[in-house]
């Protein structure tokens, strides 16, 4: 089979050099995930029938429902409807406390993504270099993704809880003036930590198999040629897993995007003062707590459109400096 | 299904034997099952548990089936995707925050109308004043008291001693003086412990014990168009105070965790405002000595009552005449002033009739618990004015949800009470008049 190009996990990275795709790349112009070749039309759609189902159930219809539920202003139990048009989302736009939000979320999922990738890049490269015990240091590292995100969340909150935590005693003792219950930084930092420790696990399992599968003769004809393991790491691995890092990038910010909610809601309820408000877990508090279901439905929609530019984005972007066929 | 049949039949035989002393073992009729959400969870749980075993052993022509669905915002949301889906339950318990939501829903039979018509005995005259008033609509009912409270000021008793104090203070700025006390000789860490509803009872509560309106139109009651005004009275001043007592280490923040009333209990902050339905949870804990008493107030303006915070039993629209018949029956047997004397002295809410009342203390309960008593002392003090009758806002949960973060932001320090309060006001407003559009001509 041709190799057509997805940012498959299970196989990310290196393969033997495939020229043929280069050329179609240079050739149609596109960029990023490049097109599939198959002569006939019927076995691809038959094939992708399953998965389109399971979307059309999963995502165009709820998705639509959402569409018009945001036109709409309407009481809980659905007795009295009224047409809005577009009211819902101009009082959105409108508020500073939506606004806020937005800021949240995009700081939020930076550091977030910034912090997860980097982490477990760093610990994926000490595994390298680890030659005893190496199965017990992996199966550490992948613990906390075993663990339930309220769980973890609750874990955070406790250790880093004002009063009663112990970390917090630490930093009250060094001096710091930690106070995530009234300092927004605090819990802002609080609950990226706590976002990204589940994370870490998730993409350093990647990291992991994708550095397995760098070219030992690369990195012994360095070695050779006297570079160091750091510098081997930095000029040979990294590069060759650029498509990996690039998936988890995308997948780290579809986590900070939609996942989190469990641990905000379990660490600060959003709080103080709207400090770690991200937007779903707005939508959540204004769906499924207030019963507000135009405004949340019109701040799904929102974040359906927020999401979608951005993946975009990252894949004009970011994608055009990842190399696939090193 | 055959099964569960069976087993049902099974257990009204049961139930037969068990209670069959003398005449002949009840039919196995077909019982009429009535279906009841609610809240209440870990020992209150049980409580209502009881209450429902002793409904379905006392008849034998309906059976109530209780269900615990989470919390009250869960509650509130299961309901309102049953009825939406056309299975909402007969029976089911919402916050005093939900009134105006359930009212105006077009989804619910009013409690008053339905026992009428059924012919219930509830003497609708006999419920205290400010559990009435708050689920009053045009004079009537609209659903059933089941579970309501008011906050009071628990204080540990040895350290107040030990500063010198024989009690707390009656009056704001005198009580502030004790705490400070307290907290400057190092007999407590802090002062007080902040619970999670401390909106409800250091704010809404502070308004009415001080007479001081949190909306216009008499707090709601004469209509939609009400807006709130709680940013132009002395709650400012209220405010100011607790800031200050959260800058100054005079009021401990739990924080995510950690309960507030286990900064109290465990002797770390001196004094705790909560809800009289606390005392369940403080009598279990041994570890300190202490006592309660009524909310401050300030010292230039009389003491009026407190309001109630809680849950109302509703019941739902869309069902059968039988399932009506067996659900006006429970809310019949709850209204029961023996039943209802049971579940205040079991739970520490507050008896909700004024003959409940008198037949606790004609047992002589509150002289061997004198702090259960506050809560209904302080409820029926003085006459209700408008601004003390209780709080009928729409949205209001979600109005309640920004005061509370604006309130945060001034805890932070990042806004002065004067602007939280405004922002908090100007965020309610918006939430009322969309309601007002919503359910423009129904109030």
């Amino acid at each position: 089979m041709r190799a057509s190009t997805s940012l498959s996990p299970a196989m990310p990275g290196p393969v033997a050099a495939v020229p043929r795709r280069r050329k179609v790349a240079s050739a149609g112009g596109t960029r990023g995930l490049k097109r599939a070749h198959f002569r006939e039309a019927r076995l691809p759609l038959l094939l992708l029938l399953p998965q389109l189902l399971v979307l059309l159930l999963f995502f165009f219809l709820p998705a639509l429902r959402a569409l018009s539920q945001s036109f709409v202003l309407t009481d809980p139990f659905g007795n009295s409807v009224q047409f809005v048009w577009f009211d819902n989302f101009r009082s959105l736009l409108a508020s500073p406390e939506y606004r806020a939000s937005i800021g949240v979320t995009f700081w939020f999922t930076l550091a977030q993504n910034a912090l997860t990738i980097v982490v477990s890049l760093v610990l994926a490269f000490a595994t390298d270099r680890i030659l005893r015990g190496r199965g017990f240091y992996r199966s550490i590292i992948l613990l906390p993704y075993a663990i339930a995100p309220v769980i973890a969340g609750i874990l955070w909150a406790f250790l880093f809880n004002t009063a009663v935590g112990p970390i917090s005693f630490v930093l009250h003792g060094l001096g710091i003036d930690w106070d995530p219950n009234r300092h927004g930084i605090d819990a802002f930092l609080l609950v990226t930590f706590a976002a990204s420790w589940k994370h870490i696990c998730y993409d350093y399992i990647f990291l992991i198999a994708a550095l397995l599968s760098v070219p030992p003769s690369l990195l012994e004809a360095a070695a050779v040629d006297g570079a160091g393991p750091l510098l081997r790491f930095v000029r040979i691995s990294l590069p060759m897993i650029g498509p990996t890092i690039f998936f988890l990038v995308v997948m780290n910010f579809v986590y900070g995007f939609f996942e989190t909610f469990a641990i905000v809601d379990a660490v600060t309820h959003g709080g103080p003062g709207g400090a770690t408000m991200i937007l779903v877990y707005k939508v959540y508090i204004d769906g499924f707590v207030h019963i507000d279901l135009g405004s949340s439905a019109a701040q799904s929609v929102l974040m359906m459109i927020f999401a979608l530019a951005l993946t975009v984005l990252q894949f004009r972007y970011v994608e055009r400096n990842v190399n696939y066929d090193v | 299904m055959n099964l569960t049949k069976r087993s049902m039949f099974a257990g009204l035989a049961a139930t037969g034997i068990a209670a069959g002393s003398g005449g002949a073992p009840a039919l196995a009729q077909q019982r009429v099952e009535i279906q009841f959400w609610h809240a209440m969870s870990g020992v209150l749980g049980e409580r209502v548990g009881e209450i429902v075993k002793r409904f379905n052993d006392s008849q034998t022509k309906y059976t109530v089936v209780a269900t615990n669905k989470g919390n009250y915002d869960e509650v509130i949301n299961a309901t309102v995707a049953a009825y939406r889906a056309k299975k909402a339950p007969q029976i089911v318990q919402i916050y005093e925050r939900g009134f105006m939501a359930m009212l105006l829903s077009g989804a619910i039979v009013p409690v008053q109308d339905l026992m009428t018509e059924k012919k219930k005995q509830v003497d609708f005259s006999d419920f205290i004043k400010p559990v009435a008033s708050y689920y009053q609509y045009k004079g009537k009912l609209m659903s059933m008291p089941f579970n309501s409270s008011t906050p009071i000021l628990f204080y540990n008793k040895e350290q107040f001693e030990k500063a010198g104090f024989s009690a707390p203070a009656d009056t704001w700025a005198e009580f502030e003086k004790q705490l400070y006390a307290i907290k400057s000789k190092g007999i407590a860490e802090c002062g007080s412990s902040l619970a999670g509803d401390y909106f409800w009872s250091l704010m809404e509560n502070y308004s009415t014990v001080n007479d001081q309106p949190w909306g216009t139109k008499s707090n709601g009651y004469d209509g939609l168009d009400t807006e709130f005004v709680y940013n132009k009275t002395r709650l400012v001043q209220q405010v100011a105070r607790l800031q200050k007592w959260v800058n100054d280490g005079i009021i401990q923040i739990a924080g995510q965790g950690l309960s507030p009333q286990q900064l109290f209990t465990s002797g770390k902050c001196a004094t705790y405002f909560a809800s009289t339905a606390a005392h369940g949870g403080i009598e279990r804990e041994p570890t300190i000595k202490w006592s309660a008493t009524y909310l401050p107030h300030e010292a230039d303006l009389t003491a009026c009552n407190s309001s109630i915070g809680g849950a109302t039993l509703w019941v739902m629209k869309g069902h059968k005449s039988e399932e009506y018949d067996g659900a006006a029956a429970f809310l019949e047997f709850l209204a029961k002033p023996d039943l209802q004397v049971w579940w205040h002295q079991v739970t520490g809410y507050v008896p909700t009739s004024n003959t409940a009342y008198r037949m606790a203390k004609e047992q002589g309960y509150y002289k061997e618990h004198p702090t259960r008593e506050i809560a209904i002392l302080q409820l029926n003090r003085g006459t209700p004015t408008p601004n003390s009758q209780g709080f009928h806002f729409g949205n209001y949960t979600q109005a309640t949800f920004a005061l509370r973060e604006e309130m945060e932001s001034v805890f932070a320090n990042k806004k002065t009470p004067q602007q939280g309060l405004d922002d908090a006001v100007r965020r309610g407003n918006e939430l009322l008049r969309q309601f007002e559009k919503l359910n423009a001509g129904k109030y």
